[in-house]
Formats: structure tokens, sequence, C-alpha cells
């Protein structure tokens, strides 16, 4: 029977090869290249202001990191309440180099890729450090390990001065093949370097997750005296986990400090913690996709609540400080009303409306 | 699947295990030989599930010495042991009740599958080409344990019957030379336990695997074993075959009463 690779309906698998496939339809894979290259045109037909490049710049910083965490808190159970701590050792790997050789050394300028990488294998290397706990520790113990993490963390950066004790560490600003990117350029241009290790990133872990590398943190995380049966080593695959983890939210702690070219102690605190954890429960923990939706949701949310506390502040008495109050108000809620109503997150709304659309032109 | 060649013995020796004060198991002397189907019996708390999770390695004697040929299993983890190709269904069910069946039984092919980290990053070629082999792998084991109708489904949503199938598949899909099956009948009626036990009957006769079997079920027991150990409060009371044990006054003794 002549097979229909447009559309789900007619669609026959005929090797387990075509059952591998990340798209299952031709539709699919194309909507989704289209919407790739829309992401790398659209700064071509309109521009944003400063401000608002940096909200989305922000976003997809976040959208790495919370694909670190989806990894250790959403496939292998996990919960890890330190990931800004990770976040924390990117961006410091990238701030130590700063203080040694100085913030416009040609390595932090023209070979920022490298550093990337770099905070990104440190990120790693500090995962699979605070990860060793979980080869005895599970539930909420393992959650208080990594709760350790950041406090430590915090502590060594405000207390060391080769940290500046937390104070900002410039960094360079970098250097494309044009030369110096400058001031009016900036965000554009990391936009685009962010955006491709978005892509990078997202499709690396798709491609774990229907091999060995990605099942395995699914096995641990629904019961690992099975994971044990299976041949593989428990706890070493908690250690994996954290350490990919790591890599993800150290390559975000990198793109950090060259965003704001500077790295200060207050963007990897506790709070910054929970806002990730959140950012994973919103998005949906356990999918990839959602670790998209959840930081976009809960960062578009900060920006509207931040317009309405200044106007609804400019119609009250100053001295309530509205902004202040409205913004932790407004996450709290949402939390609460996500952890309440739909705890498997925007992914499991996206679920519904693709499976909603599946059987086109069908109805049944 | 082909069948094994399997000649490798399980020699359990002098085993001890005792939790505080109590003895779970003492001095328990078995001998699996293999190519037979090897009851445990016994009635509750007697220490067949602490005789399979001593050779599984979830539990580590506290004396005596478990071999499997040449290879000391005794302090061995669990999966060390399963990847000597010894395989265990639990009892009390085990699944990873979030993924489907289809992803259930890869994971049993983990091992298996060489490809590194890198590879799978990028699933071309190797990875992609290993992936489909051991997926053809599992559709064997699918079409053996007839689980076709259940592949996509999520293991934590099928009925218990079901569940224990899938779980006796996930053992078989480890590819193992000995299988332990920890009461693959409990909680069943007849028809699902009857289709039970063509399953193990096909594995010992199509695959030439060593099984041993933890059942309740004593009609089945006399049925199908080869060899039957009966446990009662960590000792073994009787063994031989079938009909050897029916006719041990001991055993007759522990599971009827004392007149």
């Amino acid at each position: 029977m002549a097979t229909n690779r447009w559309m789900a309906t007619g669609n026959y698998f005929t090797s387990y090869r075509d059952e591998q496939r990340i798209y299952f339809t031709n539709l699919d894979r194309t909507i989704f290249s289209m919407f790739l290259v829309l992401l790398f045109a659209w700064p071509l037909l309109f521009s944003l202001s400063n401000k608002y490049m940096l909200v989305i710049d922000n976003i997809l910083i976040a959208v790495v990191a919370v694909i670190g965490l989806n990894i250790v808190t959403g496939f292998a159970g996990l919960i890890s309440i330190g990931h800004a701590a990770f976040v924390g050792i990117g961006a410091y790997t990238v701030a130590s180099f700063s203080t040694l050789i100085g913030d416009r050394h040609v390595i932090i300028t023209h070979c920022w890729p490298l550093m990337i990488l770099l905070a990104g294998s440190m990120g790693a290397i500090f995962g699979a450090i605070v990860g060793l706990p979980a080869m005895r520790l599970k539930h909420l113990y393992l959650a208080i390990a990594t709760l350790s993490f950041q406090m430590i963390f915090s502590w060594t950066i405000n207390f060391l001065d080769f940290f500046n004790q937390g104070q900002t560490i410039f960094v360079g600003r970098a250097y494309w093949l044009t030369g110096k990117v400058g001031r009016s350029d900036h965000y554009l241009f990391w936009y685009y370097v962010i955006l491709v290790v978005v892509v990078l990133s997202g499709f690396m872990v798709r491609n774990l997750l229907r091999t060995r590398y990605g099942r395995c943190l699914s096995a641990v995380r629904d019961n690992d005296r099975a994971a044990d049966a299976m041949g593989m080593h428990p706890g070493l695959t908690k250690v994996y986990a954290f350490a990919l983890a790591g890599f993800f939210a150290g390559m975000a702690g990198a793109l950090h400090a060259y965003v704001y070219r500077g790295v200060g102690f207050e963007s990897f605190t506790l709070h910054e913690s929970i806002a990730y954890l959140a950012m994973a429960i919103v998005g949906g923990l356990g999918t990839l996709n959602g670790s998209f939706w959840g930081p976009a949701a809960i960062m578009t949310l900060d920006l509207q609540v931040e317009h309405l506390a200044e106007k609804v502040g400019s119609l009250l008495p100053s001295n309530m400080n509205l902004a202040t109050a409205l913004n932790p108000l407004s996450f709290g809620l949402v939390i609460v009303l996500f952890l309440m109503f739909e705890p498997r997150g925007i992914a499991n709304w996206w679920r519904i409306a693709r499976s909603y659309t599946k059987l086109w032109p069908f109805r049944y | 699947m082909t069948p094994l060649n399997v000649s490798t013995p399980l020699n359990i020796s002098n085993v001890t295990l005792t939790f505080g004060g109590l003895d779970a198991l003492s001095n328990v002397d078995m001998n699996i030989e293999p190519g037979l189907i090897t009851s445990i019996i016994g009635p509750n708390g007697a220490g067949k599930t602490s005789m399979l999770n001593c050779i599984s390695g979830f539990y580590h004697p506290n004396m005596g010495e478990i071999t499997y040929g040449e290879k000391r299993l005794t302090f061995s983890s669990p999966h060390q042991v399963t990847k000597l190709g010894i395989a265990r269904a639990f009892q009390n069910l085990e699944l990873f009740g979030g993924l489907s069946v289809l992803d259930n039984l890869m994971l049993a092919r983990h091992t298996s599958l060489k490809y590194n980290f890198f590879q799978a990053c990028l699933f071309w070629g190797k990875a992609s080409r290993i992936e489909a082999e051991n997926r053809r792998y599992v559709e064997e084991v699918i079409d053996f344990m007839e689980l076709e109708a259940y592949r996509k489904s999520v293991v934590g949503n099928l009925s218990y019957g079901v569940q224990k199938r899938v779980e006796v598949a996930r053992a078989l899909t480890l590819g193992p030379e000995l299988l332990l099956l920890d009461e693959p009948m409990a909680g069943m009626n007849i028809e699902e336990k009857e289709d039970i036990v063509r399953f193990i009957m096909d594995i010992k006769q199509e695959r030439n695997t060593t099984i041993v079997l933890v059942e309740h079920d004593l009609g089945v027991v006399m049925d199908i074993s080869d060899r039957i150990y009966v446990l009662d409060f960590g000792q073994v009371i009787g063994s031989g075959t079938p009909e050897e044990v029916a006719a041990n006054p001991k055993v007759i003794e522990a599971y009827i009463g004392e007149e």
C-alpha cells in the first residue's frame, strides 16, 4: 500500500528505522523547518529595542538551563534545587578567565565558542561531583544535598577575593568575523549565538532520548532496582544525569556572562534555582518541548506583570511599592495553579492540541 | 531468537543470610543444572525470594558461596549478575511504569547497544543502525510473548496480567542463559496461568534456557519442574524430582502439618 508521508493518516512504517524518525510526517518536518527559518530571519524584517532583545536573550538562555534541569529532574527524577549554582559555575568559569588574563584578552573576546564549551564542561564536572550523593541518597534527601551545593556556591563566591566577593566581574565584548560586536548589535548578535546553542542542544537531547543514553534516565526515575537488573549501574546513571544537566547549565552560564558583559553573584541565587524549577514545572517535567514553553511563559509573565505594576503603581501612593509585591505574587500563583490543575505543564496542552489535529482530515 | 547452548551450572553452597537475629536462609545448598526447570517452593516467608535476591545480587549472603560456572556471584551487584546472562522477573512488578512496553523492552537491551555517547548525540549511522537491530530483537520477544497489541501502551496503564507478562518478556529480552522467575503466576486466573506456563515451556524448549521458578501453585510446579527444592524457615527440607518431593514426609509435614 502506498504510504503517505505528509499526513498522520495513512502513514505506514515499513522498517524499524522509519519509526525512529523525530518527525513522523513530512508536514511536521516542514512546519518545524519553516519555524526555525523564521526564528533566524525575523530580525531582518523588523527590529526590537534593546530592552526586548534582552528579554528574548534571557528566555533563550533560560531554555538552555531548563533543558539541563529537565534532564536531571524531569527525566531522571532527581530533584535539583541548586541548578542556578551550576549556571553560576559556567558564568564564573568565564569570569575566572577574565580575572586571570584580563577581561579583554583575546581568549575571551575571540574564542568565545571555546569558552562556552569550556564553561559547559566545568558545569558537567561540578554536576558529576554534586551528583555523587545521588549514588546513595534519594528523593527529599538528595534535594537537600543539591540545596547545600547552592549554599556552598553562594558562600564561596561571596567570600573569596578571587571572585570579587560577588561584585561584578567584567567580561569583554566579543568579536565576530566583521570585527568587534558593537553596542547596538550586541543583543542581536548574542540572540543568534544563543539560538544556535538552543537548536543544537535541542537536537542533541532529542537524539539522546531515543537512545540508551536517554532511556536509562527514565529507567532510574521509574524504578532504579529494575534499572540495576537491566545491567546499568543506577548510581553512575544518576551521576551522568547530573553531569549532563551541569553541561547545559554551564553553557547557559557562559552565555549569560557574555550577554551581560559581566558576572555578578545575584544572578545565581537560590531564588533563581527555584525559578528554573518553576519553569521546568510550568513547561512540563519530563518533556523536551516543556523546556521551551516554561521559560517563555514565566519570563513573558514577568514582563507583563512589570507593565501592569507600572500602570497600577502610578495610580496608587508610591510607598505601597506594588511592583515588588506583584512579581513574586504572580510567580507563586502561577506555580500553584499549574501544580493543581495542570501538573504536566504546557507541554500537555501542546500534546492535546496535536492529537486533535492528528486524524485530520478525518473525524475519527 | 536462536537457541543457546547452555552448559553453565549455578552452584549455591552453604548460603546463610541473616537480618538481625532472623535467619532468612541457613546453610542452603542448591545445584541448578543447566537446561532444566528448577522450582523453589515453600510456605510464605520460607526464604524463596531471599534466595533469588541472593542469586541476582540484591542481597549478599553472610556466609557461603554462589558460583555460576567459574564466576563467583556472592558479592556481585545486580548489574554485574545481569551481564553474566542471568535475568530476573520480579514478583512485585518492577517495571518502568512511565514508559511504553517497547521502551521497557528496549531498556533490557541496554548493555547490547554498543555505540558511544557522541554517536548517540548525532543519531546517525551506527547508533541508528544498532537501535534498529535491537528493535528487531525486541519485536521477536514481543511476538513470542504475544504482546503485539500493547507495544506502544504505557506499562503503568496495563492490566495486572499483562504487566506480569511484560515483566517476563523484559527478562527474556535480556537474552539470558539463566532465567529467574519469581512467582510469575501470582494473582492470575486459570487462563492467564495456562498462558504463562505455555510461555515457560516454550522458553525452555525453543531457547534452551535454564529456568529457576519460584511458585506457590503446586499443581503447576509438579507438572512442569524437572527438579524441586523445598524451603521452610530458611532451610532446604527436601529436594529431587517432583515424585520424590511429593513423597517426602518432611515436605508433607511443612505443607499439611502434623497429625
